[in-house]
């Protein structure tokens, strides 16, 4: 193991996103704030309490995992693809470094990037609302896992895209969607069946409602399996991230 | 002891043959030179030994190991200056070094001595802070022989190190890749620049098509070829050359031709004579003893420039 290139890949990864604050962390913040302003302040004046929480609470841990899993996700997908179009992968190619140990480096870096956006939109969620977290160590768990799994995603479609717009397809079509519809701002039990039903092959919808129980104790998913679903895609990714590493696809010829 | 051994490579892209058997041995210590024209196979070379290309066929030996079986070690013996140039939006040009450095397992105590002593002997000192975009040209190539000796390789793989940069610049990187090598550093070259390889390499593998066509030192080449050259400048290009000069080969870069010939006593009044006849002027005539571009030229009737 090449624990100085693993290390020092790591922090070149953590270094990269915090060196540019204004657009890979307080973007989160900002739009955060704004969710809660505008859809919480002024939707709980209309919408009762939903499973005996107010609206504002309600949505504030969908916030949370929708920042989470998209930052865990930036970080990962546009530095590998970024590497790619810059000729910066050589460098890492050409390196004592190991495939697992490339793969892990920048699979920690997105997760550092997932977990500092989580907890701030957390922060702020306690600061503005008063949100009470009924389980903390569940709640930071919920995002560690989210962000590994998520990180991991996101270096698989940073190896597979070709260019920038694969990518904001990625973003734009499919995990945009899946967060909103994977229940942030409402309860699947106000939607009809066949929408319920649908809502069940979205992962997303699992992590937003696990971390909703860790926080507030209520969710439309039991906790179990919001976990397991959190550990399945956590070991499913990153395993399929190390193994496209491995193989060199879109990276070497 | 080989530093370098390939034998049998082979590799295609799709259905492009790039390496159709390279066999090549660097000793330790050596200066060698790989020549070729663009597209001949030696960036692919280079590329298999470090690890960016798969190899399809054959063995790549870095001091006796396996370049894919015992990667950890070639690659750290290895320091490379690819000839992409590359971009960094993040960093500065000394933080990109302490990262360099830390991939291939430096402690940030030990690189600190190396970029600094870098940073001076390239003379980056006062841009250590700058962003790579905010650099010359000839300075991101200095960068890129930075990074390539940041831990200190025995092995230092240039390729095409001085492509685009000016005379001045090309000069003083040729004297600074002497030094490395007088301090015994192997070093692996490629270009298309006879005149790098002529100055530079103690000895020079001739590639074309993916396949090796000459090996040996400058001088026994040109000393086996036994022709000459003739050099002629014309006072205008002409467009026709090719059809009037068809029995001879020639390389062409504007107004100068350049023949690899036999005998230059005899070949040179039928030339002139052939020029004068097609009513195309000349300038100047010069004899030449045979170079690497006649021997380039002898073996695949190529201009190496083009």
């Amino acid at each position: 193991m090449n624990w100085i290139g693993f290390y020092t890949l790591v922090n070149r990864e953590v270094g990269r996103f915090f060196s540019v604050y204004r657009q890979t962390v307080l973007p989160g913040l900002i739009s955060s704030a704004l969710y809660i302003l505008i859809f919480g302040f002024t939707l709980e004046q209309r919408i009762s309490e939903i499973d005996g929480v107010s609206y504002t609470w309600y949505i504030l841990p969908g916030l949370i995992m929708m920042n989470t899993l998209s930052n865990a996700t930036a970080n990962t997908s546009s530095s590998m693809l970024q590497m790619k179009l810059l000729q910066q992968l050589p460098d890492l190619l050409t390196a004592p470094l190991s495939g697992i140990e490339i793969s892990l480096a920048y699979i920690i870096g997105g997760t550092i990037r997932g977990m500092v956006n989580g907890i701030l939109v957390l922060f702020l969620g306690v600061l503005i609302s008063g949100l009470p977290v009924q389980n903390i160590f569940g709640t930071l768990l919920f995002i560690f896992l989210v962000s590994w799994a998520f990180s991991s995603m996101g270096l698989v479609l940073g190896q597979l895209a070709e260019n920038w717009d694969q990518m904001a397809m990625m973003q734009n079509f499919f995990l945009t969607p899946l967060s909103f519809l994977g229940g942030i701002f409402y309860s699947i039990k106000m939607l009809p069946e066949w929408a319920q039903t649908l809502s069940l092959i979205n992962p997303i919808y699992y992590m937003i409602n696990g971390i909703r129980h860790t926080i507030l104790g209520i969710g439309d998913s039991s906790l179990f399996i919001s976990f397991s679903m959190a550990i399945i895609l956590t070991f499913f990714f990153t395993i399929l991230s190390v193994l496209l590493m491995q193989s060199g696809k879109k990276i070497k010829v | 002891m080989k530093a370098i051994e390939i034998l049998g490579l082979k590799k295609s892209y799709e259905k492009t043959l790039a390496l159709n058997g390279v066999n090549l041995s660097i000793k330790e210590g050596e200066f060698f030179g790989l020549l070729g024209p663009n597209g001949a196979g030696k960036t692919t070379t280079i590329n298999i030994l470090t690890g960016l290309v798969f190899r399809e066929e054959g063995s790549t030996l870095v001091f006796g190991k396996d370049t894919v079986k015992d990667f950890r070690f070639t690659r750290s013996k290895i320091g490379i200056a690819a000839q992409e140039l590359s971009v960094d939006w993040f960093f500065s040009i000394e933080k990109l070094l302490y990262f360099q450095a830390g991939y291939y397992g430096l402690s940030k105590k030990v690189a600190k001595k190396r970029i600094e002593d870098l940073l001076i002997r390239l003379d980056l000192q006062k841009k250590k802070d700058s962003r790579l975009r905010q650099l010359s040209g000839g300075m991101k190539r200095r960068f890129q022989l930075a990074k390539a000796l940041v831990h200190d390789p025995d092995i230092i793989i240039l390729d095409e190190p001085t492509a685009g940069v000016d005379v001045e610049l090309r000069r003083s990187l040729w004297k600074y890749l002497k030094d490395l090598h007088a301090t015994g550093k192997t070093i692996l070259l490629t270009t298309h620049y006879i005149e790098e390889a002529e100055k530079l390499c103690e000895n020079v593998a001739i590639i074309d098509e993916g396949k090796i066509l000459k090996e040996g030192s400058p001088k026994k080449l040109t000393q086996e070829l036994g022709s000459s050259g003739i050099t002629i400048h014309l006072n205008e290009n002409k467009q026709n050359l090719n059809t009037v000069l068809a029995d001879y080969s020639f390389t062409l870069d504007q107004d100068r031709l350049h023949f690899s010939v036999k005998d230059s006593d005899l070949a040179m009044p039928k030339i002139i004579q052939t020029l004068s006849n097609n009513n195309i002027t000349i300038q100047s005539v010069e004899a030449t003893s045979s170079s690497l571009e006649d021997v380039f030229l002898d073996l695949t009737g190529k201009d190496i420039n083009k």
